[in-house]
């Protein structure tokens, strides 16, 4: 079959390749609504997708019935939004049940979400808010990844969001703080090549040193995706193609952790199906670079550079949300 | 900073005076200098740094202003794909003022977006401008903003919640196998998708012209009776007349069979037997729309 071929191929360096304690899926996709219709009558060869699970946990329509479809035919990962594990308030253990029954029954092979907070004081933002990076925090976020990994019987995996702002009470880099965090509390770490490159420049460290700075045997996953150039900053907007300093990272980062999983976000703009698929695809080329020692060639890679235009306000909303709208027949 | 003695009280506060902060529908500046951030960090925006550290190219301010535009841009955007027709008939300019002010009287406060737009009808409703005075003249602008909301939330809600998919539903012939005195006597048991909205505006016909692009006008007031449900994962709508909407309405609330027809025949002050021929064809319809799960036969 063309996904195990291709699985195959990019398992390019002999056993044992990867440096991951997590299984190799290979190169996936964000499941999106608008692409329900083309995935049921193509089922083109993907390698995996990924959720975002508020969208389904509650679905009793047509977005689970085209989930439990996914769900027989591709491996499923579960990346969620309002898990909220650096929030002060409360966490919300029917919201934590609910993930753990979708969890089960689309047989996802991980459950992630984000190292924000996402809203107190009973109010969600449904925004990645970034937290200070320091010793109580750290503290309060293990606790609460291990009490989540104890009501979800699994380990979790957390995301590094793009950030816009940095806190005064911050006395550690972001990298240290997830290291440690992923090393107290045993969980896993998503990577996010493209939050680290926005995050980089908005902050003005170094992505790279970030990137060799993990702990590469718990990085379950990548993220991939587009932002916009604000010209004095970088947005994470998920609206356009992957550009070359984060094709870049990406193969740094794969070079040292062999066969991660890797997956393509695109949330605004978002094209049809074999376009998206094309640019998770593209990584083919960094990963073959990696196994052959050869330099890429980046440079077909378009720009997904946006300067304040017609559109900018589309563009400039990070990560937008994803919202299942109604069909109507 | 704070003077609390517990850093975690430290990181609750952090995390209440931001949130207060981004979500200031009069924006950062003013969320800062608010008495409710103040109660928080009794602080000036001058001082502003001891909390949010500067980059080389924007102020503390200016990067919490991120956060903020995204806050309503993305939450308003939401509601944008949820009420696309009330949105076109207000205009970008009111739509964004009334999201606005949606979003600062009912806040999100759960997990899923899909909460979101819940109370955006019964906000239109709580402050819709009085007019009063011209009340006899009939439903007005305002009913018909009303109207559109609610039906679009309906419509989410029908995409979203339970149906009838992995269901046998009550088919014409469970209704035609059923005699006389058994028929009168049954009770329907509604799909769980199955609204009956009654309107004074056609809607969905705006709606649908919203959605695949057109650019309706708005309609002319006209008594609308709207039958809404789901089939095969797609939501369905159709307007019926205020008979068959009359009797629809009386089984789904639980009357039998008879006693509805009843009720609509002292409605429409006409007899049974002049019901007689249009009853066989709704109970049809109905069938095939799969409106009722089950027929629930007398003990
Ligand atoms: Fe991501």
């Amino acid at each position: 079959m063309l996904r195990r071929g291709r699985l195959r191929r990019l398992n390019c360096l002999e056993s044992p390749q990867s440096r991951s304690d997590y299984a190799y899926l290979g190169l996936g996709v964000g499941l999106r609504t608008v692409h329900f219709d083309y995935l049921l009558r193509h089922t083109p060869a993907v390698d995996w997708f990924e959720i975002i699970s508020e969208n389904f946990m509650d679905s009793e329509g047509r977005p689970r019935y085209v989930l439990d479809q996914i769900a027989e035919r591709y491996p499923v990962v579960m990346h969620g939004v309002s898990l909220s594990i650096g929030s002060t308030a409360p966490l919300n253990f029917k919201y934590l049940r609910k993930l753990k029954t979708l969890a089960d029954a689309v047989n996802a092979r991980w459950v992630s979400d984000h190292v924000c907070w996402t809203g107190v004081a009973g109010r969600n933002t449904h925004d990645l808010l970034p937290i200070p990076m320091n010793e109580e925090s750290l503290r309060h976020v293990v606790r609460r990844i291990q009490i989540v990994q104890d009501v979800l019987e699994r380990r979790i995996v957390l995301e590094n969001p793009s950030s816009y702002v940095t806190f005064a009470a911050s006395t550690m880099p972001e990298w240290e703080f997830l290291s440690r965090m992923a090393d107290d509390a045993d969980c896993g770490l998503l990577l996010d090549i493209n939050n680290v490159y926005v995050s980089s420049v908005n902050h003005g460290f170094h992505a790279e040193t970030y990137i060799r700075s993990l702990p590469h045997h718990r990085i379950a996953q990548f993220h991939l995706a587009g932002h916009t150039n604000c010209g004095t900053h970088l947005i994470d907007t998920h609206d356009g193609p992957v550009i070359d300093p984060v094709w870049k990272l990406f193969q740094t980062a794969y070079k040292l952790t062999q066969n991660v999983s890797t997956l393509l976000e695109w949330d605004a703009r978002v094209p049809e199906f074999p376009i998206l698929h094309a640019e998770v695809l593209k990584s083919q080329r960094y990963i073959a670079g990696v196994c052959d020692g050869e330099a890429n060639k980046t440079s077909e890679t378009p720009k997904a550079s946006y300067t304040h235009g017609d559109d900018v306000k589309l563009a400039t909303t990070p990560h937008p949300a994803v919202f299942v709208a109604a069909e109507v027949e | 900073m704070t003077t609390q003695e517990s850093p975690f009280d430290e990181l609750d506060a952090l995390q209440l005076w931001m949130q207060t902060v981004i979500t200031h529908p009069a924006g950062v500046k003013a969320g800062v200098a608010s008495k409710n951030a103040n109660q928080i960090f009794d602080m000036r925006e001058a001082e502003i740094e001891r909390v949010i550290q500067p980059s080389e190219t924007l102020s503390a301010i200016q990067r919490l202003e991120i956060y903020s535009n995204a806050y309503f841009a993305r939450l308003s955007s939401c509601l944008l794909d949820e009420f696309p027709a009330f949105a076109y008939a207000v205009g970008d300019t009111a739509f964004q003022a009334f999201a606005s002010e949606y979003l600062q009287t009912f806040p999100s406060n759960s997990y899923t977006l899909s909460a979101l737009g819940r109370s955006f009808p019964s906000f239109l409703r709580a402050t819709r401008p009085a007019d009063l005075s011209f009340e006899s003249l009939g439903p007005t602008w305002a009913d018909f903003l009303i109207e559109l909301a609610t039906v679009e939330r309906v419509y989410s809600e029908v995409f979203d919640g339970p149906g009838i998919e992995h269901e046998r539903v009550a088919d014409p012939q469970d209704f035609a196998s059923l005699s006389v005195v058994q028929w009168l006597g049954a009770r329907l048991t509604p799909a769980p998708c199955l609204r009956l909205v009654q309107l004074s505006y056609p809607v969905h016909e705006y709606i649908t012209d919203v959605r695949r692009g057109r650019n309706p006008q708005t309609p002319a007031p006209s008594k609308t009776y709207l039958v809404i449900t789901r089939r095969n994962y797609l939501v369905r709508r159709s307007a019926v007349g205020e008979s068959e909407f009359g009797l629809l309405t009386a089984l789904a609330n639980g009357l039998t069979v008879g006693d509805g027809v009843a009720y609509v025949a002292q409605q429409n002050q006409s007899d049974i037997d002049a019901l007689e021929f249009e009853l066989s064809q709704w109970f049809r319809n109905w069938a095939e729309a799969g409106y009722f799960r089950q027929i629930v036969l007398a003990s």
